[in-house]
């Protein structure tokens, strides 16, 4: 059978499911840009601070729709009778895993995409098209970590807790990182930790597109921490799956 | 020719030994139904048949190979557990995806009509009552036009009317070289509906035959009647006999009775319990 055909197939169902659920859309979609509005909006005067938080903005719009795609979606169907089902379908676990992550790019998109457009439309914010490539590339590549971060509390949380985690790690992490107001802000504590979090090599890694950050370092340390996630997320599911399914 | 075989199919559960063994078959044109007390191991056996769990001893085929290869599974359909729907879909989008999984599926729009479900196509599942989930979900057991069905309690939770409805269905879409397998809870749909009945016990298929042999073994009659001292009513194996020695005895009686026996008596004698 067409394993495009099923893909979107999957995709279509998944994305409907979604789009009727106001409690995923808008904590997703338009958190990010709300946010914006409120942290940095006032400090994003000049291009060159407008440019900056942009960035981290676009950054904490990915975490979120990487951690609540992965991790609160997973964590919520893998129990479900609907997931046993699915699995009785002539369909192997690779299209339904294509499906998620078709799902959580166009979410990502989306978010992103809002982002940039508030920024547009609130601050003098400015980027070149060799910047906005690789803004692009630069924002596939970090949203990694974050999948398998997802991933891996997708399958160690339960379902009713995954939501409370994935929120905590969102708005901590993200705070700590430096994406809502720029690292030299941070308070004591959140700025001493700051550098040693996946979020702040993010932000790191997009900052660099303006001369700011230093992707040289952050690219591997985000590759650090994509081994770990992902090591944590397959111990997870081979768990499950020995539970579930053996 | 035969669709679904399971072999001398054992599993365990920690401790717990949910199969010891168990051996039947399900061929073309068949609808088979499978029954036994809760917790006999009816449910693990169809999980391995679906391909959902693997035997720990023993093999289980499917339409030749094994039901973990989606080759095989191109040939069979499945019920969805009650309540299981993603709630804000709806019911034709559901059934459209599913169509999509198999290479040559009936139609969506007459599948769902087929199982009184045309009007409520473009509802939320969420809002369809208990019986009309129901419906579709075995609706998509039918809709990407499978050789093997497999219907796990399908009428559970439906009142007698549309379990009656529901199993017309069945049948009409059964026809031909179509098998069905079934568990239920109600022992009249394997009387009515299966051509061959499994009943498993304790982890071991302890009877496979028609239904009509079934009641003819393990069946009981009842002879009832009012003696001297007020009515008797009485299961018996041989009633010819009870009754040869009941004249005999001189006894005093009126309104002699025999009951044909039931495949609910015969079940409970098999089994040692209701269902």
């Amino acid at each position: 059978m067409n394993a495009w055909r099923l893909t979107l197939a999957h995709t279509r169902l998944m994305l409907r499911d979604l789009l009727r659920s106001p409690a995923y859309v808008i904590p997703t979609i338009f958190f990010p840009s709300m946010f914006f509005l409120i942290f940095a909006v006032p400090y994003a005067r000049r291009v060159d601070r407008a440019d900056f938080v942009t960035l981290s903005y676009v950054a904490f719009a990915i975490i979120g729709v990487t951690l609540f795609q992965f991790g609160v979606g997973i964590a919520a169907e893998r129990g479900r009778p609907w997931e046993r089902y699915l699995r009785t379908l002539p369909v192997g676990a690779f299209v339904r895993f294509a499906a998620r992550i078709a799902c959580a790019l166009a979410f990502g998109l989306c978010a992103a995409a809002l982002v940039a457009l508030t920024a547009r439309l609130t601050t003098p914010m400015d980027f070149s098209p060799a910047q906005w490539l690789r803004l692009g590339l630069y924002a596939a590549a970090g949203a990694i970590p974050f999948v398998l971060f997802g991933i891996a509390i997708g399958y160690w949380a339960s379902a009713r807790a995954a939501v409370p985690i994935a929120n905590v790690f969102y708005l901590l992490l993200s705070f700590a990182g430096g994406l809502w107001l720029p690292p030299q802000f941070l308070p004591g504590i959140a700025a001493s930790i700051s550098p040693y979090l996946p979020t702040r090599q993010f932000g790191e890694l997009l900052w660099s597109i303006l001369g700011a950050g230093d992707a040289a370092r952050a690219l591997p340390a985000l590759a650090i921490y994509s081994l770990v996630f992902a090591v944590l997320a397959a111990i997870g599911y081979r768990r499950d799956e020995r539970t579930r399914y053996a | 020719m035969t669709y679904l075989q399971l072999d001398a199919v054992a599993k365990r559960y920690g401790s717990v030994t949910a199969l010891r063994g168990a051996t039947f078959a399900v061929g073309a044109g068949e609808i088979v139904a499978v029954l036994g007390p809760n917790g006999a191991g009816k449910t693990t056996a169809l999980e391995i048949a679906l391909g959902l769990r693997a035997a720990d001893a023993g093999t289980a085929t499917l339409f030749g190979g094994s039901p973990k290869d989606l080759a095989t599974r191109r040939r069979l359909g499945a019920t969805p557990q009650q309540s299981g729907f993603p709630d804000a879909l709806r019911p034709r989008e559901i059934a459209r995806a599913v169509a999509a999984h198999y290479p040559h599926p009936a139609d969506v729009d007459e599948t769902l009509a087929a199982f009184g479900l045309a009007a409520l196509a473009h509802r939320r599942v969420g809002d369809l009552s208990g019986g009309e989930q129901r419906r579709l979900a075995v609706a998509l057991a039918f809709v990407g036009a499978p050789d093997l069905v497999v219907l796990d309690e399908p009428t559970t939770g439906l009142d007698v009317e549309s379990r009656r409805a529901l199993w017309e269905r069945i049948r009409e879409l059964s026809g031909g070289t179509r098998a069905v397998l079934f568990t239920t809870h109600y022992l009249e749909e394997a009387e009515s509906s299966a051509t061959r009945v499994v009943v498993i016990v304790d982890g071991a298929v302890r009877f496979d035959g028609t239904p009509a042999s079934l009641r003819e073994r393990f069946g009981v009659r009842r002879v009832s009647y009012v003696g001297p001292d007020g009515p008797i009513d009485i299961a018996t194996g041989d009633t010819d006999d009870y009754v040869r020695a009941l004249v005999r005895s001189g006894v005093a009686f009126r309104d002699l009775q025999i009951a044909a026996t039931s495949l609910e008596d015969a079940f409970v004698t098999l089994t040692g319990s209701r269902r």
